[in-house]
């Protein structure tokens, strides 16, 4: 297992930046994508309603444009109600009179009757003329209001400078005659000059061929220079190439780039144009994608910080569960996760502080049982550390199985040979005793040099621990005999015996603090062992009590009783027939 | 001008500070300051300020109109010929000595005229009642060209009109006196154009001349003598501006008699027919502001004053033992009761 150091930044970062990004990403792309949507929807929303609004304010100029020409026609019309007589000279002075005072930009006047001559004229300049009796019946104002009630003279510049056009209204019958009046086109100055289109956006009116007739700048007007006014023309040809109602952008006389509707006045061949500067236009889209672009700053600034917060919420406790994590990996196993958080970093907590308990009384168990490997044989500690139970080591009296063995003429054969051999030669001696003592789930208790003493049915309970001891003891003749033959070709003085016993013992741990072992102590140990010394090479021993246990189930043959230290008896043996036990098994 | 200098070329700070102290300290500097960087416009008058000053009036409306405040953001310098004529020129060529942005020669094509002759490179706004085509100030209207352009009434064209009404109120007398300023440039054709009007209404014209204050009461004097129905003043600045003096003459002559300006009819004469001289200073004044932005003189337009108007006094003709036609009643501008 290999732990990260608490507080490694770069996995902390990756993962901190993760969130952060997934979070961001989940409030501002919808943000944006709605953020875009209003952008375009606005944008399209305000052109349109600007469009209504230029064409709203062009009509409403033909309108009072139209009003203005219509006001002179209405007062034309007054002096043309009554039919002419030979002396009415007096009261139509009147009248005209009255004209000019009402009508400032008729400049003069002309009354013809029924007959196409001229009755009167009256100028604000030049001289009067009353009965003059010119014959105008020809002429084409008079001939066009007669036509049509209404006639309207072409735009003319007098003295290339001033607009004037002559308007002609026929009375309902023909012997009332015409009005033809000269007027000064100057004055819808007052009219043009009082349009606004939103805050500096103006009006002004080109006849059909395209001269200026009537700007807020009068001076434009009066200079009736072609050239200067190409602009305006471009810019009335600009409209004119749109749908109709469809505003379009251009430049007017000084450069600036402005959006134009158009409308045609009633009437007379003249166009009014309306025109705003489209900065000025457009204002209210540009103030709306400014305010739109603060509002997704300040939505994105606040997705991140609280996306960071979160972020920051979500990882604290993943870092204080890696934390925990790798002090309890380091063996700081009485660490505890504190994560009130009432979620699943909360139970996750829980589970890793009872991981942690369980892994401390773990490790106080297999340090025990590391202890106690130390001192005692390793089938006996692999037993307890299996069980998890030391109680099996507790001293008690038991019936069991005691099996000695040990090699014949060692103690001649170590004196002779070389250390290194007579180790090489113990080790392999025990390698195939212990596979044969783990076998047969007999436990090793003790080795002494070439001597080693088996118990069985102790300190782990068997069956049969007899039969199981004889089988055991057959097998390890088998095997200590192969390596024998070997170890004979230098040595032909060894060989191997085995004594075996049954009987209570005391069997238990002895020994204290850095010394413990587990043993058997008792009368059958002591003839255990003299059994074995007793034994020849490749022979078996057993006591009477192992022999009338194990009964007919191995072949055994009784042998003289001898005498054996200890004993004040001659004890009886019997030996294990090895060929037909082997043959048994 | 001197603190001005002095500020200007103190070098150190301690230097300037001591020369500020000197010379009236940091209000004095200040103002001299702003005064350097506002644009100066001269103005070139015929007479003096205060007989100019309802045209002043106008005048400064239409500066405003453009953005100009005399003393906020402009400095005028005025030049006033005193009712001597004569010193107009000398007058024009000293405005055009100084360094100025602009001259407006108000008041009459003599003005206009001093003011051409002083300077082609200083652009010239005038005011004239004339037409300053034939007077050979410009030689367009619509593009005037050269440094001047201005404003021109009908007051000297509609010089026929006055006498029509003259007439029409006295449709009894055959026999008119018309007074003309024989200094003035426009005197010929006004005669002309009003002996072609006498000729087609059929009365006969007496003709008085006089270019002084003096000459007045002789000229009252003349029209009782010839028998004369009524005296018609012709366009001229040197009438327009005495018009108090005339209504006082006429009212002491009791002279049925007519000028181009509505100060008459308000000083007690009897009746007047002209262009609104304010309606034309005030254009006057909005073209100097326009010229003061950066506009040039050769593209603007010479401007007419289209609107002509009628005052009449009806107290003035009940003394006279006279009443007005309803004609005339009819298409006065104003009525003084």
């Amino acid at each position: 297992m290999t732990f990260q150091p608490a507080g490694a930044p770069t996995k902390h970062r990756s993962l901190f930046w993760k969130y952060f990004r997934a979070l961001f990403a989940a409030v501002v792309a919808p943000l944006m994508i709605a953020g875009a949507g209003e952008a375009w929807f606005g944008y399209h929303d305000q052109r349109a309603r600007l469009n209504e609004l230029l064409d709203a304010e062009a009509r409403l100029a033909a309108v009072k444009i139209h009003d203005f020409i219509e006001g002179i026609q209405d007062q034309l019309s007054w002096t043309v109600q009554l039919p002419w007589t030979d002396n009415a000279g007096d009261r139509r002075m009147l009248d005209a009179m009255r004209l000019l005072r009402q009508a400032p930009a008729v400049e003069s006047l002309a009354l013809v009757d029924g007959t196409g001559r001229e009755r009167l004229f009256v100028s604000r300049i030049g001289l009067n003329r009353v009965e003059a009796g010119e014959d105008r019946s020809a002429t084409a104002p008079v001939t066009g209001a007669r036509a049509d009630r209404v006639w309207f003279g072409p735009v003319t510049f007098q003295n290339d400078s001033e607009p004037f056009m002559t308007i002609a209204v026929a009375g309902n019958r023909a012997a009332v005659g015409v009005a033809v009046a000269e007027v000064n086109l100057k004055f819808i100055w007052e009219v043009v000059s009082g349009i606004r289109v939103g805050r500096t956006g103006e009006a002004f009116v080109l006849d059909e061929p395209g001269r200026l007739v009537a700007h807020p700048d009068i001076s434009l007007v009066l200079r009736a220079d072609q050239a200067a006014q190409a602009p305006l023309q471009a810019l009335r040809a600009a409209i004119q190439a749109r749908a109709p109602g469809q505003a379009a952008a251009g430049r007017d006389i000084t450069g600036k780039t402005v959006i134009a509707a158009m409308a045609q006045v009633p009437g007379v061949d003249w166009q009014v144009v309306v025109k705003q500067p489209i900065a000025e236009a457009y204002a209210p889209i540009y103030a709306a994608l400014w305010r739109l672009g603060f509002l997704l700053v300040a939505g994105g600034l606040i997705a991140a910080a609280l996306a960071s917060w979160l972020s920051q919420r979500m990882v604290e406790p993943i870092r204080v569960l890696e934390d925990g994590v790798a002090r309890i990996g380091a063996g700081q196993f009485d660490h505890r996760i504190s994560l009130p958080t009432s979620d699943e970093f909360e139970r996750l907590a829980t589970r890793f502080n009872e991981m942690a308990g369980e892994l401390a009384v773990s490790r106080e168990r297999s340090e025990r049982i590391a202890r106690l490997k130390r001192f005692l044989a390793p089938q006996i500690a692999e037993l307890i550390d299996r069980t998890g139970d030391e109680r099996v080591l507790d001293g008690r009296r038991v019936e069991v199985a005691v099996l000695f063995c040990d090699i014949r003429g060692f103690t001649s054969f170590s004196a002779n040979a070389e250390p290194e051999e007579i180790i090489d030669m113990l080790r392999e001696y025990y390698d195939a005793l212990e596979r044969v003592v783990s076998a047969h789930g007999a436990t090793l208790v003790n080795f002494f040099g070439d001597g080693v003493m088996v118990l069985l049915n102790a300190p782990v309970p068997c069956t049969d621990p007899e039969l199981r001891a004889t089988e055991m003891a057959i097998d390890m003749q088998a095997n200590v005999q192969k390596l024998l033959v070997e170890w004979r070709k230098l040595h032909p003085e060894l060989g191997f015996g085995i004594g075996l016993a049954m009987g209570p013992a005391t069997v238990g741990r002895i020994g204290s603090g850095g010394r413990l072992n587990y043993t058997a102590i008792g009368n059958v140990v002591n003839l255990a062992s003299r059994l074995c010394s007793s034994a020849a090479d490749s022979e078996i021993l057993v006591d009477l009590v192992a022999a009338a246990a194990i009964g007919t189930r191995v072949p055994l043959a009784q042998k003289d009783s001898r005498m054996m230290k200890g004993f004040d008896r001659p004890v009886p043996v019997f030996v294990v027939d090895v060929a037909r036990g082997a043959a048994l098994n | 001008m001197r603190v001005r200098h002095l500020g200007g070329e103190g070098g150190t700070g301690l230097n300037r500070r001591i020369a500020m102290a000197l010379l009236g300290g940091v209000a004095g500097w200040t103002v001299s300051a702003r005064a350097q960087s506002m644009p100066v416009i001269g103005y070139l008058g015929s007479e003096t300020q205060e007989r100019y000053r309802s045209r002043l009036e106008a005048f400064r409306q239409g500066l405003a109109e453009a953005g100009y405040i005399e003393g906020r953001n402009v400095a005028i310098e005025y030049k006033w010929a005193e009712g001597q004529y004569s010193r107009l020129p000398a007058l024009a060529r000293e405005l055009a000595a100084r360094n100025i942005n602009v001259i407006v020669a108000a008041g009459g094509a003599e003005v206009a005229l001093a003011a051409k002759a002083a300077t082609s490179t200083i652009p010239i706004v005038f005011e004239m009642g004339g037409d300053p085509i034939a007077l050979g100030v410009v030689t367009s209207l619509s593009r005037p060209g050269g440094n001047l352009t201005g404003v021109s009434s009908l007051s000297v064209e509609v010089s026929r009109k006055r006498l029509e009404f003259m007439r029409e109120l006295r449709p009894a007398t055959g026999k008119f006196a018309v007074a003309m300023n024989p200094t003035s440039p426009t005197s010929g054709a006004q005669l002309k154009n009003l002996q072609a009007a006498a000729d087609a209404l059929g009365v006969e014209l007496v003709v008085l001349y006089g270019s002084q204050e003096q000459e007045f009461p002789g000229m009252f004097t003349a029209v009782r003598d010839s028998g004369a129905g009524g005296l018609v003043f012709s366009s001229d600045p040197y009438f327009a501006y005495r018009s108090p003096q005339l209504a006082a003459l006429s009212v002491r002559h009791a002279v049925p008699s007519m000028t181009q300006s509505r100060d008459f009819p308000l000083a007690g004469g009897l009746m007047s027919y002209g262009g609104d001289f304010s309606q034309s200073h005030r254009q006057t004044g909005i073209y100097a502001g326009r010229i003061l932005k950066g506009e040039k003189p050769a593209e603007l337009p010479v401007q007419r004053v289209t609107r002509v108007e009628l005052f009449i006094n009806l107290k003035a003709a009940d003394n006279l033992g006279i009443s007005f036609p309803p004609s005339i009643l009819g298409s006065a501008d104003r009525v003084i009761e």
